[in-house]
């Protein structure tokens, strides 16, 4: 064992038993919880414990992938599991510190049950909900549960023995068999095989290589890779660092889109803790491997997602993809080699190191190894960011995981039944209520017509129109579409258009022909994957709810009555003299 | 090595052969077959936006792009498989949708002229007829290529945005835009200046500039690249924005030494409607500057002098030529001698250079012939001694690759814009260290690794800081040194007086910036210094070229490629004059008058028998000794900078004067008879370019009234006062036979040979390809020689004026407040002058930051607002923006405005502050 790392961990288990004595107060305080004032909450349980003279730390974790039941407040005695309590107020702030300062058990607030030991109370166990049995948490292990801006935290969970391991123990070679082993696939949306990918880069000339982390994640409705910087970005520190290590390269970037400002600050503060604790930097652990990390930073624009878009963003200028070849491997950012990896992707590669490929191919189903890290929107139950081992069917993970259609909404009893699923994001296509039945892995979904892409999933009941979703999604494509090539930018600017007009009753039956004209003219004229995707949302949907767009064309009528409320209607979709960024104007 | 194997592919069933590195696309139009393009421009990098170019390759999935697909072994590519066609056409039918193109859907299209009423009522906007561009726009062609039905489902919107006709030279207009990016990537690629980018997204995509602020503050250098690569009537020139052009003319552009290769346009009622730069050509690949691009129109001047004027009580009176000659030859047989005095302006051709200085010579027996240009041969004359020939030594295009280059004292991009680009392309790409001497801020500096801001005066001071670092670290090129030159123990030893810290303090550049300047320069592989005059008084000229040839020789930087040394000469053909003779001490091929010899060689060759052998007087000189009467007839052929107004009371002196100009300039207008000259567009001739390119000037119109070119009246007059013989050829193609014949240098040119590139000389037995970087093999009959180090001379401040104003000029400046007003229905920009102080002068002064402050020089005044950034005691500067020097061209009522465009002097100054 590297004699620097023990020294580290040394130190990082006796900060865990010092915590472990004392009461701890975890607030959740991803995107989530701070959406909903959990803020607040940590500044005034900070505060009750100074006045009151508590011996109680409160700190914040991220997120613990329980989004509905944010702001979440978890209480842990010593040698007690924890007791989270959901949807907490202001309110509730007193009776959380009653409960420390009295030592009682007596709970009268929301409480959504307890997680890691015998239960108390007979209150119910979080292990036991579907929410969380299903669950399989490799990537997502410490969201939530540990404090992401305490690097010791990180390591007190076995985190950095991956690196430490790789770097003292094996060759690049090695690390690179082992994560072939594992059969670690992307999960950026193409499912390239992660090895091969690097085995890419390792034979390209040196000396500068780079590798680059997507953390664009600009989907409606997706929120994994932002997940998991914000509540554990040592994971995908420490990943980066053995994809650096296994390829020879020196450099990398961390590319989070402008705005997401929990995940750059705690990636940041990540970053600089592990160069403190010379986990990055030159000589890493006293090895001969030196890797430099860095977070840069793009304004909001879905297309610069893409791999090369990316890259002329690193380098500062407009997102927008190039042509290839030259590959990425070959001529990458500042025209030196690249390897780009999602967040999710190189978020594996600790546990695959510190627990060895074998593991992690054991779990998962087929050549789908390992878990899919869902995002669960729309008309469900539970929304929230659940990790799930590959093998299980989308109907189960809507049905139990996200307890599937609401069937309470303000008191009132609904009746309502899953309509459709859109996955992978809006360039995934819509699917209909027969596509439950489908396994959630990379090939069946790929058979259904469905990609996994970015994990996200909205789920709509029967109140949902097709068209007005679809109308949604591709009025987002066309928004997003960088401008570059012509079919995207001039097929988008049509498709809206017409959708528009079928959703406000003034499609006509032409419509149906004029559609796939320009859908296929994207699809094989575009320049990247936003164009040649693009048409998909409107082609899944026409396949599945072909009926719908009939009503609306042929009877003038939104069969749910849900496009004769749209607001928001796009209305920029061609230049126009108005805006102060043209001449003249 | 298989990298630099043919690459042979299929292409329709044809066998092609690629270069390595090429694409598809450009293998196919090397082989001639067509793939129609929109986006792609052969010269910049492949962009793939169009896909218009979307071909099928066998046993591949999908359609590529022909522009980014790299070409390889064995491909099967078919240009248009019915899938390939049917995609194309989905295309253009979704760019037509947002194009006006109601002309191609009418069955009239041929029948049907911009007056016509439409009989389909297709709106004004909507009509190809009426676009400036039509029948000259690529997306027209390509959709008649396409063969398409123009029946479409989609609907089609016209953007309706507003024209932008304010800005100067070139309108505007989006709404024909297809958003290519041609103009953004050429403006950004090619030129370096970003100042036009892509804005907005998606479907609401145009180009623009930064804030949708005008050309003038955006950083364009307008330049027309854009223009030029527009495939749509999206940018096109205003003047004769809706003429049709009959034939393109190539010729060289005549504004500066560069020698651009420019295709001019000419219409059916023979005037030049625009200039194109040639994408073909060595000195320019396709790049032309705003005076080359926009300042054309004075060949079509309907001020043009258009027959010979006679001076009489009443003012001028045409008479015809044949008097003219007959009054001229009259009067000049009395000044025969070192009384007469023949001045060329820069824009002569060679052959009629040489034949001006044949007649002085031989008819007048003068040698006071000189090119008249605002520096002369103080720019070079040392450079004979030292290296042998006053010329630039290598390929200007070709320093994109160095590694080092200084410009020295040169406002390069305004003056020799095109010269600039490859060393901004270097320091794009991040591989040239540009090193910018000037105490002024020129738009270069901006793109310097290092800026040294010498006090002015203090220039050679900081050469010889430079030149003695590069000695005293031991960083010269020994074996260079060993070889080729002699001196450099003197020179070291004059080095060992010099401190260097004493140098730092007095130039006002830190110790560091010499030391680095000074190693970049003499270790880097590649380095060239390209240095101009400017603001150099007089008295040191001669001090800073042998300076500047030192550092050369010291670091080693002739004979090899993308190094030398470049003399930015200011005048057009002023390289090429002096070859041809043009020069008081030099016969043609810079043989020396002095020289028994070559008096002998030339009396043979010229058939004659008493060559004046002394030197004359240099063209500054001869003003001066119009002054004193030394000088008292004398013919001046073409305007020059020069001419300014102490030198036309000079020319007033002159008993007789004749002046042979294409406007009746203030110069003209102090001559006895005035000749009308043909421009440069209405002959035929040579150009010798800074890098002594050889390039053809071709007629591209007809001479203008009665016009004639110089040789044709140089000759007539020689027939006239020596009527025996024979002088010379009209025909510019025998005059340069006659040339080759009896200059070695140019010896082994064949004049139809010239093509796009010209031929750098020498020329000859030995190089008869020409030579593109001299000295490969050493100097030829001699070891290059180094200068021994002067004292410095007394700085310019003068009492009455105590402090020096810098004037500076950049593309844009985003630290201060611009306001763009219409003066008319054009864009002028408006803004406070901004005053910059050394905190010390401002101290002293009395100046706080923001006082209003009147700067007054002897030549003007200027108001302004204080700011204490200034870097140099003794000294204010203000810095101008280009675009005020455009709207001045644009708006200028001078007959040639490119002539005297404002320059950037350095003056002495008075600062007063206002209360």
């Amino acid at each position: 064992m590297n004699k620097q790392f023990e020294i580290l961990r040394q130190k990082a288990t006796k900060r865990n038993e010092d915590l472990k004595s004392t009461v701890q107060i975890r607030v959740g305080l991803g995107i989530c919880g701070e959406s909903v004032g959990a803020l607040e909450i940590l500044n005034q349980l900070k505060d009750r414990i100074k006045s009151h003279d508590l011996s109680a730390v409160a700190y914040e974790v991220g997120c613990i992938g329980l989004c509905y039941a944010e702001p979440l407040v978890d209480i842990q005695k010593p040698g007690e599991p924890r007791i989270f309590f959901q949807n907490v107020t202001e309110d509730n702030i007193d009776e959380i510190i009653k409960l420390i300062s009295e030592n009682s058990n007596n709970f009268t607030g929301s409480v959504l049950g307890t997680l890691g030991g015998p239960s108390i109370n007979g209150l119910p166990q979080i292990e036991e909900m579907t929410q969380w049995k299903y669950q399989t948490r490799i990537a997502t292990r410490n969201c939530g549960t540990n404090n992401p801006n305490e690097i010791l935290d990180y390591i007190s969970t076995g985190g950095y023995e991956g690196l430490s391991k790789a770097i003292s123990t094996m060759s690049p070679e090695e690390v690179r068999n082992e994560v072939a082993t594992s059969g670690l696939r992307g999960r950026g949306g193409a499912a390239f095989p992660t090895a091969i990918k690097w085995g890419f880069l390792v034979n390209s000339p040196g000396p500068d290589k780079y590798i680059l982390v997507n953390c664009e994640e600009g989907d409606p409705g997706a929120y994994n890779d932002k997940g998991i910087l914000e509540s554990d970005p040592h994971t995908l520190i420490e990943g980066a660092a053995i994809a650096g290590f296994a390829t020879g390269a020196n450099k990398g970037y961390v590319f989070i889109r402008h705005g997401h400002n929990g995940p750059i600050e705690r990636t940041r503060e990540g970053i600089k803790q592990a160069y403190e604790a010379n986990l990055l930097g030159d000589n890493i652990l006293g090895s001969d491997f030196s890797f430099e990390l860095e977070v840069a930073l793009v304004g909001e624009s879905y297309v610069s997602g893409e791999e090369t878009a990316l890259m002329e963003a690193i380098e500062g200028k407009r997102a927008m993809p190039r042509s290839r070849p030259p590959f990425p491997a070959a001529v990458g950012v500042f025209g030196k080699p690249s390897n780009i990896n999602n967040v999710k992707t190189l978020s594996y590669a600790p546990e695959i190191i510190r627990k060895g490929g074998e593991w992690f191919s054991g779990i998962g189903y087929g050549r789908s190894t390992g878990t899919a890290i869902l995002c669960l929107n729309g008309n469900v139950k539970f929304p929230g960011m659940y990790e799930v081992a590959f093998g299980i069917t989308i109907g189960q993970v809507v049905e139990k995981i996200s307890g599937g259609a609401p069937e309470k909404w303000n008191g009132a009893t609904l009746h309502r039944t899953v309509k459709l699923l859109q996955t992978g994001g809006p360039l995934g296509g819509v699917l209909g209520r027969e596509s439950l039945e489908t396994l959630l892995d990379f090939e069946s979904m790929a058979a259904a017509g469905a990609i996994l892409g970015s994990g996200g999933i909205i789920v709509g009941d029967d109140t949902v129109c097709a068209v007005d979703l679809v109308r949604n999604l591709v009025a987002f494509c066309q928004f997003e579409s960088c401008g570059k090539c012509f079919p995207c930018r001039l097929g988008m600017t049509h498709l809206v258009e017409v959708l528009e007009r079928i959703s406000s009753g003034n499609g006509s039956p032409n419509d149906f022909k004029l559609m796939p004209i320009v859908g296929n003219a994207m699809a094989q004229g575009s320049l990247c994957g936003h164009g040649q995707l693009g048409f998909n949302p409107i082609s899944s949907a026409l396949r599945y709810f072909g009926e719908d767009f009939r009503i609306h064309i042929e009877e003038n009528r939104c069969p749910t009555g849900s496009c004769i409320a749209t607001f928001h209607r796009p209305t920029r979709t061609r230049p126009i003299a108005s805006s102060g960024w043209y001449p003249g104007s | 090595m298989q990298e630099n194997q043919e690459i042979k592919l299929t292409i329709d069933g044809k066998e092609v052969t690629a270069q390595p590195g090429q694409t598809v696309i450009q293998a196919a139009m090397d082989a001639g077959i067509y793939i129609p393009y929109l986006c792609y421009w052969p010269g910049m990098k492949p962009y793939g936006a169009c896909r218009m170019c979307v071909v099928e390759v066998e046993g591949q999935r999908g359609t590529p792009a022909s522009c980014t697909l790299p070409a390889a072994n064995g491909m099967v590519v078919n240009t248009s498989p019915s899938e390939v066609e049917g995609l194309r056409n989905n295309i253009l039918e979704l760019l037509l949708s947002e194009h006006p193109h109601g002309c191609l859907t009418c069955h009239r299209i041929e029948l049907c002229g911009p007056q016509d009423i439409c009989l389909r009522h297709v709106r004004v906007t909507d009509r190809c007829v009426v676009c400036p561009k039509n029948e000259r726009c690529e997306l027209k062609d390509t959709v008649r290529y396409s063969n398409m039905n123009m029946e479409t489902p989609l609907t089609y919107n016209y953007r309706n945005l507003p024209i932008h006709t304010n800005d100067p030279f070139y309108d505007r207009d989006y709404n024909l835009c297809i958003v290519c990016a041609r103009c953004v990537r050429v403006c950004d690629e090619i030129r370096g200046d970003s100042a036009i980018s892509l804005i907005e997204r998606s479907g609401t995509v145009l180009v623009g500039t930064s804030h949708g602020s005008s050309l003038l503050e955006s950083g364009c250098e307008f330049c027309g690249a854009c223009v030029d690569v527009c495939p749509v009537g999206a940018l096109v020139e205003r003047e004769h924005k809706w003429d049709k052009a009959l034939k393109t003319i190539p010729t060289t552009c005549t504004h500066c030494s560069v020698g651009c290769q420019v295709n001019l346009e000419v219409d059916s009622k023979g005037e030049v409607i625009r200039s194109i730069g040639n994408w073909e050509a060595k000195a320019n690949i396709g790049q032309l500057c705003f005076k080359g691009k926009f300042g054309m129109e004075f060949i079509n001047s309907k001020e043009r002098i258009k027959s010979p004027l006679l001076k009489d009580e009443n003012g001028y009176k045409e008479i015809s030529w044949d008097e003219a000659t007959n009054i001229i030859g009259k009067k000049l047989k009395n000044y025969s001698g070192d009384k007469f005095s023949l001045l060329l302006g820069p824009k002569v051709t060679n052959e009629d250079a040489y034949i001006a200085q044949k007649f002085s010579r031989i008819i007048m027996q003068s040698n006071n012939i000189d090119m008249a240009t605002p520096y002369g041969d103080s720019l070079v004359r040392k450079l004979e001694e030292s290296i042998g020939n006053m010329a630039g030594s290598g390929s200007l295009q070709e320093l994109e690759n160095s590694e080092c280059a200084i410009v020295f004292n040169a406002n390069i991009t305004e003056q020799h814009n095109v010269a600039a680009i490859p060393l901004k392309k270097g320091r794009q790409q991040q591989t040239l260290n540009l090193i910018v001497i000037d105490p002024r801020e020129v738009e270069l500096t901006r793109y310097a690794n290092i800026w040294l801001r010498p006090n002015p005066g203090t220039e050679n001071l900081l050469l010889k800081g430079i030149l003695s670092e590069i000695i005293s670290n031991n960083w010269q090129d020994d074996e260079f040194i060993n070889k080729n030159v002699t001196g450099f123990e003197e020179l070291k030893d004059s080095i060992n007086n010099i401190n260097i810290d004493d140098i730092s303090v007095l130039t006002g550049v830190p110790l560091e910036d010499i030391s680095k300047t000074a190693e970049s320069f003499a270790s880097s592989f590649s380095s060239a210094i390209l240095y101009s005059l400017d603001n150099i008084p007089s008295t040191q000229t001669t001090n800073t070229v042998e300076l500047i040839s030192n550092l050369t020789l010291v670091a080693g930087n002739l004979g090899k490629p993308y190094s030398g040394i470049f003399p930015l000469r200011s005048g057009t053909n002023e390289q090429g004059g002096m070859d041809v003779g043009c020069h008081p001490e030099f016969l043609p091929g810079y043989k020396s008058v002095s020289n028994k010899e070559n008096i002998e060689y030339f009396e043979n060759a010229w058939g004659t028998d008493n060559l004046p052998a002394h030197p004359g007087f240099k063209a500054s000189d001869a003003l001066t000794a119009m002054q004193s009467n030394t000088i008292q007839a004398a013919i001046l052929i073409g305007d020059s900078p020069l001419y300014n107004d102490d030198a036309i009371h000079a020319l007033s002196h002159l008993d007789f004067l004749v002046v042979q100009e294409m406007f009746l300039t203030d110069l003209a207008s102090t001559a006895d008879i005035i000749l009308p000259m043909t421009s440069f567009a209405e002959q035929n001739g040579t150009y010798t370019n800074l890098e002594r390119r050889i390039q053809k000037i071709n007629l591209a119109v007809s001479p203008r009234g009665e016009s004639r070119t110089p040789s044709q009246f140089i000759n007539e007059l020689a027939n006239e006062m020596q009527s025996s013989i024979q002088f010379s050829n009209e025909n510019p193609i025998d005059i340069f036979d006659e040339i080759k014949n009896i200059m070695d240098i140019y010896s082994q040119i064949n004049i139809a040979d010239l093509g796009n590139d010209g031929i750098q000389w020498p020329c000859n037995e030995e190089s008869p390809n020409g030579t593109s970087i001299m000295y490969e093999k050493g100097f030829t009959n001699k070891k290059g020689i180094l200068f021994s180090i002067d004292p410095e001379k007394a700085p310019l401040q003068s009492k009455e004026f105590p402090f020096l104003h810098i004037p500076g000029r950049i593309l844009f400046d985003p630290n201060t407040d611009i306001e763009i007003v219409l003066s008319g229905r054009k864009n002028a920009i408006s803004r406070e002058e901004a005053i910059e102080f050394h905190p010390d002068d401002a101290k002293s002064l009395s100046i706080a930051p923001g006082d209003s402050v009147e700067i007054s020089t002897p030549y003007s005044v200027k108001y302004g607002k204080a700011r204490l950034t200034g870097t140099l005691k003794g000294a204010v500067s203000s810095t101008a923006l280009f675009g005020e020097l455009v709207t001045e061209m644009d708006k200028s009522s001078d007959l040639e405005p490119t002539l005297r465009l404002s320059t950037l002097d350095i003056m002495p100054a008075r600062i007063k502050k206002i209360t």
